[in-house]
């Protein structure tokens, strides 16, 4: 299992094609992770670019960590991350909360990412949509219950169930995660996010809660362009192949 | 002396047992134990794998069977739900028909 370390954490990451001249470096959302990329978008992108996953701190296989979930520290970790895998410039993608630590990094590095790519990221100062990810983990453990409600043996364990269980207790409770996504709430009336000067492509679900999200950052972003695919807030799983052909499309022209 | 396949060939069996051990190294051995694994279970409904853990698997099974095995590039002509509902019959026939 590739692992980095960086100065307060490890990070589990996964690269498609290392070798190729053009790197894509894809940032999962909150309560997520890399698989999120791995089975149907990293490896379309990979077909040309060398593509580089990561699961950020407290995410899948990376290290656990009570503290620094706003986007100053996880943009610093994204660069640092950079410098230790020797990645001079990349073409950035984020989803959801990823989006953000994406566009946050491309306000401070501008040098550092070629183009950019915003997945249904939301507008922090809407904590209602950014409570999103709160219903969706309850709405996956409800799931989970009500698949194998119909089984009479009792499954040992239900270790899946515990797993996710455990992720949410250590990041909802133990962690300030809460409480430094909060504080985000203003990110999108930053002058500086206005002064991306990046091209940007911003994908949407047409029935998600973050439409309007993506609407106001066409608005604020000269050179952007927003696209939008069938779906809500899950469009990853929901349309992995549209996205994944526009997001080649957008980086590879 | 009558050996059908090439020598060099995996039967699906040996193939079944060195995915058996990825699996042991990824979801633990105390949780195996209490697992019957077959040809028969899928990751999800009988493993009880979840998707990060399918991604370690997946790293094993391209470090050991090596680049003739485009096991991602397989995979990604499935959306999530088929992964999930694959069996481990499916991928020791996928391959075998790789090497």
């Amino acid at each position: 299992m590739p692992v980095v370390s960086l100065q307060h954490t490890s990070i589990h990451l996964q690269e498609m094609n290392a070798g190729a001249p053009e790197t894509i470096l894809m940032v999962h959302g909150m309560f997520t992770n890399l698989s999120i990329y791995y089975f149907n978008i990293a490896p379309v992108l990979a077909q040309r670019f060398h593509v580089v996953l990561y699961d950020l701190k407290g995410h899948g296989m990376s290290g656990r960590s009570s503290q620094g979930y706003d986007l100053q520290t996880m943009s610093d970790e994204l660069l640092e991350l950079m410098d230790k895998l020797g990645l001079d410039t990349v073409h950035l993608a984020g989803y959801s909360y990823g989006g953000l630590i994406a566009l946050k990094a491309a306000m401070r590095f501008p040098g550092r990412i070629n183009k950019l790519a915003i997945i249904e990221s939301p507008n922090p100062y809407e904590q209602e949509t950014m409570r999103i990810a709160d219903i969706y983990s309850k709405e996956l453990l409800v799931h989970f219950i009500n698949d194998h409600a119909g089984d009479t043996a009792v499954r040992p364990g239900k270790r899946q169930l515990q797993r996710r269980h455990r992720m949410y207790e250590q990041l909802l409770k133990e962690s300030s995660i809460r409480q430094d996504m909060q504080q985000e709430r203003d990110f999108f009336s930053s002058p500086q996010l206005a002064g991306i000067p990046h091209e940007t492509l911003l994908i949407y679900g047409n029935a998600s809660d973050c439409m309007f999200a993506g609407q106001q950052l066409h608005q604020k972003i000269s050179r952007s362009q927003l696209i939008l695919v069938n779906g809500d807030h899950n469009i990853p799983v929901q349309e992995p192949f549209p996205i994944a052909y526009a997001l080649k499309d957008f980086f590879g022209t | 002396m009558d050996q059908l396949t090439q020598p060099t060939q995996l039967s699906e069996e040996a193939i079944l047992e060195v995915l058996k051990q990825f699996i042991t190294e990824v979801i633990g051995q105390e949780f195996v134990e209490d697992l019957d694994i077959t040809p028969q279970s899928s990751f999800t409904k009988d493993l009880e794998m979840d998707s990060i853990e399918i991604v370690a698997f997946s790293e094993k099974v391209k470090a050991h069977f090596g680049k003739d095995i485009d096991f991602t590039g397989w995979l990604s002509n499935m959306d999530l739900d088929e992964i999930i509902n694959l069996n481990l019959g499916d991928i020791t026939k996928y391959i075998q028909s790789c090497l």
